[in-house]
């Protein structure tokens, strides 16, 4: 897998000022964009479609909190597998919510009550994942570990949200 | 008969922008650094996008056609933009309007087809027709036109998209781009009103196709955040609305009036539709043959008529602003595009939708047109890295059918493009050689609910036993928007062949075949046509490398360099020798020579990119908001109080 920090030119770290990510991206689009090569020989118009599919790639993972972490796990050796169990609360967790959004669905102001509880959970787990990555300059098995349970317990949070979002379109 | 032209050697060709519109369509240009419409012979800047054809063969085109479409409805086709793309059975056919359709025969592509004079015609060959006028006018103001920016919807699809591409080959136009006309209209504003910083929305409602964007403009990039809409919503629902009103109201049913009458009821409605913009009551007049059919309506009973199509551009822009993360306060301006938002009640609903009074300070019929003219001028010039840039987005998430008829995402919607990503597969049986793959487009979970794109097969897999190989397709989405899908066996590590089956629209052949029949010049000879192509592709190639060495020509060794220059020297003998064949070989040969210089070149600006600003990197705080896979990113803002707000 290519290292999207790396293409980005970023340091390899979970906390990330998106200004910084967002004017890295407009800079190496301005010169890699196919639009400055339309003059340019086929050979070198591929290259530069190439590497600015390459950056708009890597833009994409690390500005999402939670594709950065996979990014990060993968990059350190570890990946998410089938095998990472929730643990049986957050499941508990997770299952209470979305009664609640059952039965609030009609309702605009519990659904947006509801979303903003579970944003506030996202942001800790997020807390989590900067804490589990940066605390050293390399990150030990140990904290690794902490970050993949963080991560999961994200996505499980970041699905919720997404229903619950859909819910309040309609 | 094409009367000789004398163009002036020097002059170098002046790239134009197109607004292929379903009601109206322009061409424009760069002149002193401003965009100007070319006038057609009315001295107006629009050609109204209608083609009749006549009874012993050929066209009209414009005004004079859309005189015609009163006694020969079936003849003269309007807004064929909102049939581009589309099979022969869309339901596009069977909305109130006067056409006969003519179902492919067994063979032929699955298109649709207007049957006129005796002969089918697909909503290329129409737009094809346009395209040529537009070309013709601007070459008769410039003398020597060079390529094209053409808009299209943003929410087009890709079969709309190679329509589109298609009609302008058949035109004879050399398309530099494909512009998202929502984009078109932002650059055009962007950069007329100076600004530098903000976030727009640009709410796009013409003739048959409305789009909703937003962007963000920051230090001269215009990045689109999300975009939304309906490839079959305009202005031409509301004429339809009104007129099958005006025939309830003449007691004829819709389903059997005469194509006459129907023509002119659509007519009628939209000149009531115009007047109603100015005025509060209007006389609506049908009158067909015999019949004179007069009522009188007031604007509130139009709005009520019309009232479905309006409100139908509420969950697409509800949807754009929760895809951008951004609420509509949180949106600087909003931009009104085509002619349909002069409607009042449509800017009432701009007003009540973002909670604030939009802008049209530029003419909201020209405002597309300027902006592909901007855009054809940065990219035909020889542009800085300075220059304004695009970075558009896919409307429609692309997934490929899988086990179950479940429709797998690959590229989400509202992903920056160009964009790429790779997905793996195996085979389900021994020795399969063999491997579909059905692409949809569309955001729904079932892939028969989607748009079919193509199916595209892979041959030549090695005989492997089942779940042994290891297939990876690369979808690539490129800056017009353009699906290409790659494919390689990992194991063995060949290439896959692809044969792409498009679900809609003209294959490749279909479109040569039009082309040579279409061909009319005066030098007939394929073959000469052919060489003049092949040197001015030679002749590009040549100026690029000796630009590029100018600027890092020290990047090459003296072997390097030397290659280098044998290969631009053997292509200029091919040239001077006017041998079609060695300058085709010859321009590969130094395409590919010039590669290591190309790579090297790409490296060091990559290098001065990264170095340009000091911005500081790492904070100890995490700064995001929670993000969404299909979201585009929303950004940091000056002010910190919003994040709580959220």
């Amino acid at each position: 897998m290519t290292d999207p920090f790396e293409l980005l030119g970023l340091a390899r770290r979970f906390s990330l000022d998106r200004a910084a990510l967002e004017q890295r991206h407009r800079d190496l689009s301005r010169t890699l964009h196919p639009d400055r090569y339309v003059q340019a020989p086929p050979g070198e118009r591929r290259m530069a479609l190439e590497r600015a599919v390459g950056v708009n790639e890597a833009f994409r993972a690390l500005r999402d909190p939670l594709t950065r972490a996979e990014a990060l796990l993968t990059l350190h050796g570890l990946s998410m597998g089938d095998a990472d169990r929730p643990a049986p609360a957050l499941l508990m967790e997770v299952m209470d919510l979305r009664e609640a959004l059952d039965e609030a669905r009609r309702s605009p102001d519990k659904v947006a009550a509801l979303l903003d509880r579970v944003r506030a959970r996202s942001r800790a787990e997020e807390s989590a994942l900067a804490t589990a990555f940066d605390a050293d300059d390399a990150p030990d098995a140990t904290a690794l570990g902490r970050a993949r349970d963080a991560l999961v317990r994200l996505k499980y949070f970041r699905r919720f949200e997404d229903e619950a979002d859909a819910a309040l379109d309609y | 008969m094409a009367l000789l032209q004398i163009f002036d050697p020097v002059a170098p060709p002046t790239p134009i922008g197109i607004d292929l519109g379903t009601t109206h369509s322009l061409v424009a240009y760069m002149v002193d650094g401003r965009p100007e419409c070319v006038l057609d012979c009315d001295q107006s800047p629009l050609l109204p996008s209608v083609v009749h054809y006549l009874e012993h063969g050929g066209v009209m085109v414009g005004t004079e056609a859309k005189g015609k479409a009163a006694l020969h409805p079936r003849e003269t086709l309007v807004s064929a933009k909102r049939f581009m793309g589309r099979g022969a059975d869309d339901p596009e056919t069977r909305r109130l309007g006067p056409y006969d359709f003519a179902m492919p025969a067994p063979g032929e592509s699955n298109s649709v087809r207007f049957k006129v004079r005796g002969r089918a015609v697909t909503p290329v060959e129409v737009s094809a027709e346009i395209l040529r006028v537009l070309r013709t006018n601007a070459e008769a103001k410039l003398r020597s036109v060079g390529g094209a920016v053409i808009t299209v919807p943003a929410y087009f699809d890709e079969a709309q998209r190679q329509a589109t591409k298609d009609a302008a080959k058949l035109a004879g136009l050399e398309v530099l781009r494909l512009l998202n006309e929502p984009t078109a209209a932002a650059l055009a504003y962007g950069l007329d009103k100076g600004r530098t910083r903000g976030t727009f929305a640009v709410f796009d409602l013409g003739g048959g196709t409305f789009d909703v964007t937003i962007l963000s403009l920051d230090d001269g990039v215009f990045q689109v955040r999300s975009t939304g809409g309906d490839a079959q919503l305009g202005g031409d629902d509301m004429d339809r609305l009104f007129a099958g009103w005006a025939l309830g109201h003449m007691g004829v049913d819709p389903a059997t009036a005469s194509p006459e009458l129907v023509r002119a009821a659509l007519d009628a409605a939209r000149v009531a539709k115009h007047e109603l913009t100015d005025r509060p009551t209007t006389v609506i007049v049908v009158k067909s043959g015999e019949t004179t059919f007069e009522r009188a309506i007031r604007r509130t009973e139009f709005e009520d008529l019309v009232r479905p199509v309006i409100e139908r551009t509420t969950p697409a822009v509800k949807r754009a602003l929760r895809d951008a993360g951004l609420r509509p306060e949180e949106v600087d301006g909003v931009i009104l595009v085509g002619g349909s938002t002069r409607v009042p009640a449509v800017r009432e609903q701009v007003k009540k939708l973002f909670g604030q009074e939009p802008l049209s300070d530029i003419d909201p019929d020209q405002v597309v047109a300027f902006g592909a003219a901007i855009q054809a001028d940065l990219l035909a010039g020889e542009g800085t890295k300075d220059d304004a840039l695009i970075l558009d987005v896919i409307p429609l998430s692309l997934g490929l059918e899988t086990m179950g008829g479940v429709a797998e995402k690959i590229l989400p919607r509202n992903t920056t493009i160009p964009a790429g990503r790779a997905q793996q597969f195996t085979t389900y049986a021994d020795g399969q050689t063999g491997f579909e793959l059905h692409v949809v487009q569309g955001e729904r979970e079932l892939a028969q609910d989607n748009r079919s794109l193509a199916k595209f097969t892979l041959r030549g897999i090695p005989p492997l036993p089942a779940g042994a190989a290891k297939l990876e397709v690369t979808f690539r989405v490129d800056a017009d928007g353009m699906l290409t899908v790659t494919a390689r066996e990992l194991n063995t590590g060949i290439e896959q062949r692809i044969e792409v089956t498009p679900s809609f629209g003209l294959s490749g052949d279909d479109v040569e075949r039009m082309l040579l029949e279409s061909y009319e010049h005066a030098e007939s000879d394929l073959a000469t046509r052919q060489l003049r192509e092949r040197i001015t592709d030679a002749e590009r190639v040549i100026a690029a490398t000796e630009a590029a060495l100018r600027v890092d020509g020290d990047l090459l060794d003296e072997d390097e360099r030397a290659e280098l220059d044998g290969a631009l020297k053997a292509l200029r003998e091919a040239i001077a020798a006017q041998d079609g064949k060695k300058v085709h070989l010859r321009t590969e040969g130094l395409d590919r020579a010039t590669q290591p210089l190309a790579e090297r070149r790409m490296d060091r600006a990559v290098q001065q990119a990264m170095k340009g600003r000091a911005v500081a990197e790492v904070e100890d705080t995490v700064k995001d908001r929670p993000e969404h896979p299909h979201l585009a990113a929303s950004y940091a803002k000056d002010s910190e109080n919003d994040k709580e707000t959220r």
